[in-house]
């Protein structure tokens, strides 16, 4: 028996040693790429074939139009699997399977470009203007000044509101326009009062507000060079309190789960939302309150100097692969997602897919009056918010903070010691980046 | 009059749990009916929406290409799983020796290592093969497992030896014995066997997810994810499509009821 065990023990070791010597390869970054236009075929990686899939394939007609014998095979791959693919194809160096294109989660953008040097081209020749951009949207995608992508989903965070039921509280859109968030209590808890619905919700193991509060006053969870600031960060400091006052008065609503958010501002249980302006395809599925809803900036940050009523949450980005025709896919990024407003004019009405791409905002397809938000003009007014965010250091480790930070949130919202749950947050950001 | 409780509370309690069984199958039957918004204020009764719910599906997916996908990766790989596993299980009870336990020790322990620790090194082995976005990459992985090796063995053991003899003597070889006699004396071992390779080759995500690249050869499991993985989920459209992804699994399970429960258990026929 003990010499089967010994047996099945250096089976296991081989087999352990086999299957890591079957990894690793180069992780060198891509250089040298040939800026020439060659070929005339590119594959690309998004998620969402309402959204990101079928903006690509409308850029893909546009080009077509100079370029006739142009084709482009988008291929479906949620975000999740974009990260497990990237992630498997880099350790097991295996690149052959790699797109031209694919598209990145802005958050998940400077961990993916640090980590994995290796599956992207720098964008330095791509002949991008990243002057028609917000710093704040250019910055999810450089790393050490280098550009390793073209901004493309606008993630600027908006408030909306149902004007009818504020309304009958005795309050106006204007009311909650560039107001501060000890305002925003003030009225939110007279609202619950007066109609007992609360104003916000949000999912309860998520730190998403408290990012966009932190992000709209400039402040960061990492150091420009990249060390955690959890602990004694004045700015994240005031929203996680914020953020706990709003819960304890329950003018916020946690909830469990994604389909109980929607469900709360979609049959009438919350009276507004606040987050990035993707949210709002969400909110339009209630056909039924056509008109009931109007569009602002954000509540700011009290007492913090660099506090402004704009931030941003989400958003992504295009990459080109270390495998690409990077003369045909720099060229056709350049010419649609960086410089088309024809190509944005046709993907807002049909996906409300909103440009980061400033020239495309004073197109007068955005000008467009929106029945659904009482006839406000709400995609030039996005445009218009997404250029005056503060910068954002993303940091590299940006999703391990967040989580770090939720956890922490969870703890205080119990009853904990704030101080000791943001250093314990810190002490687990900087065990990831070890 | 104490009977008369206990059974009450019997009942009582197993209506609970029935309807708690059975209530989220309800809920997706009903959901594929309905509008996002009925499924989010948790309707629980049929709309009438089943058609466009069917349409917006089929417009943003390919589902027939998806479900043709799923058939053939999952009706290869539990036929090729049933041959392969029941031949080693069966090998290394019948022609047992104490070299054949360590190799069996050996493959007990690689049940223990999870899939995504040895899914990095598959991608490279296959992806050097030249088979990356191949069907054979899905289904090889999927051929040989250790439980289901195990379960063979654990069945060949109740196999009575007697009638090995007895067939080697009437003159049959090794194959025909385990062709003619083994496989139709354990039908029920094989039928508990084809559920569980089935629905694990059926579901399976993560490994098709990462060795296939394109459109094309997206299976059931995939094009339920790529539903939810969009700024605005339509509900609807999401519980119709897996309503329609745990049909097939569903109707084998039930098909071959009886015989995987005998098959668990270890009976014969």
């Amino acid at each position: 028996m003990r010499s089967s065990w010994k047996i099945a023990a250096i089976g296991l070791v081989t087999a352990t040693a086999m299957a890591l010597s079957a990894c690793g390869g180069s992780t060198q970054p891509s250089s040298g790429h040939d800026t020439a236009v060659t070929g005339d075929s590119l594959t690309v990686w998004a998620w969402d074939p309402t959204f990101n899939v079928y903006a690509m394939k409308e850029a893909g007609k546009v080009y077509q139009k100079d370029h006739p014998n142009f084709t482009l095979n988008v291929v479906e791959v949620p975000w999740e699997d974009v990260q497990t693919k990237l992630a498997t194809y880099a350790q097991s160096g295996q690149l052959d399977e790699l797109p031209d294109i694919f598209l990145m989660q802005n958050n998940a953008f400077q961990k993916n470009a640090t980590n994995y040097p290796q599956l992207f081209t720098a964008l330095t020749d791509a002949g991008v203007d990243y002057t028609q951009y917000s710093p704040s949207v250019v910055n999810y995608s450089t790393v050490d000044g280098v550009h390793y992508g073209v901004p493309f989903d606008n993630g600027a965070a908006i408030a909306a509101y149902r004007t009818d039921v504020l309304k009958e509280a005795g309050y106006t859109l204007q009311d909650f326009t560039d107001i501060t968030w000890s305002d925003f209590m003030t009225k939110a808890t007279d609202v619950l009062a007066k109609t007992g619905k609360p104003m916000l919700s949000g999912l309860s193991k998520s730190v998403d507000l408290i990012m966009m509060m932190v992000i709209s006053a400039g402040g960061s969870l990492f150091t420009e060079d990249g060390k955690p600031v959890l602990v004694d960060n004045e700015i994240l400091g005031k929203a996680v309190a914020q953020y706990q006052q709003m819960v304890k008065a329950g003018v916020f609503l946690e909830v469990n789960g994604w389909d109980q958010y929607v469900n709360g501002f979609v049959n009438d249980g919350v009276l507004g939302v606040i987050n990035g302006c993707w949210i709002l395809g969400s909110v339009q599925t209630a056909t039924n309150q056509e008109g009931d809803w109007g569009l602002t900036n954000l509540p700011k940050l009290d007492g913090v100097s660099s506090a402004t009523n704009y931030s941003t949450n989400g958003g992504s980005s295009w990459a080109i692969s270390s495998k690409a025709n990077f003369g045909l896919a720099a060229d056709f990024l350049k010419a649609t997602f960086a410089g088309s407003t024809e190509l944005y004019d046709t993907i807002l009405p049909s996906s409300g897919a909103l440009a980061n791409w400033i020239p495309a905002g004073k197109s007068s397809v955005y000008e467009k009056p929106q029945s659904f938000f009482g006839g406000q003009p709400i995609y030039s007014t996005i445009v218009d918010f997404s250029t005056k965010v503060p910068k954002f250091t993303p940091g590299a480790y940006l999703y391990e903070a967040i989580d770090a930070l939720s956890v922490a949130v969870t703890k205080t919202l119990s009853g904990g010691d704030a101080k000791a749950a943001l250093q314990e947050a810190q002490d687990a950001v900087e065990f990831a980046q070890q | 009059m104490i009977k008369v409780i206990r059974k009450t509370a019997l009942y009582a309690f197993l209506t609970i749990v029935a309807v708690a069984s059975v209530f989220p199958l309800w809920f997706m039957l009903v959901g594929a009916t309905n509008t996002t918004q009925d499924v989010l204020s948790s309707r629980l009764w049929f709309g009438s929406n089943l058609l466009r719910n069917l349409r917006d599906l089929t417009g943003v997916q390919d589902l027939t290409g998806a479900l043709w996908n799923s058939t053939v990766n999952a009706v290869t790989a539990t036929v090729l799983a049933l041959i392969v596993c029941s031949i080693a299980g069966y090998g290394f009870e019948v022609f047992h020796s104490r070299g054949k336990d360590r190799v069996m020790s050996i493959l007990l322990l690689a049940m223990m290592i999870p899939f995504s620790a040895t899914m990095i090194p598959l991608f490279r082995m296959f992806s050097t093969m030249g088979l990356g976005n191949t069907t054979l990459a899905v289904i090889l992985p999927a051929v040989s497992t250790p439980f289901m090796i195990l379960l063979f063995r654990q069945s060949s053991r109740s196999f009575p030896h007697e009638i090995l003899e007895a067939a080697r003597i009437d003159g049959l070889n090794e194959m025909t014995i385990f062709f003619r006699i083994f496989i139709p004396t354990m039908r029920s071992t094989y039928a508990a066997a084809a559920v569980i390779i089935f629905m694990n080759a059926w579901n399976a995500f993560l490994w098709p997810k990462v060795i296939l690249t394109s459109n094309a050869s997206q299976t059931m499991p995939m094009l339920v994810s790529n539903l939810v993985a969009g700024y605005v989920t339509n509900y609807g459209v999401l519980m119709l499509a897996v309503l329609i992804a745990s049909l097939p699994t569903m109707i084998i399970f039930l098909v071959l009821q009886r015989s995987f429960a005998n098959g668990i258990t270890g009976a014969i026929k």
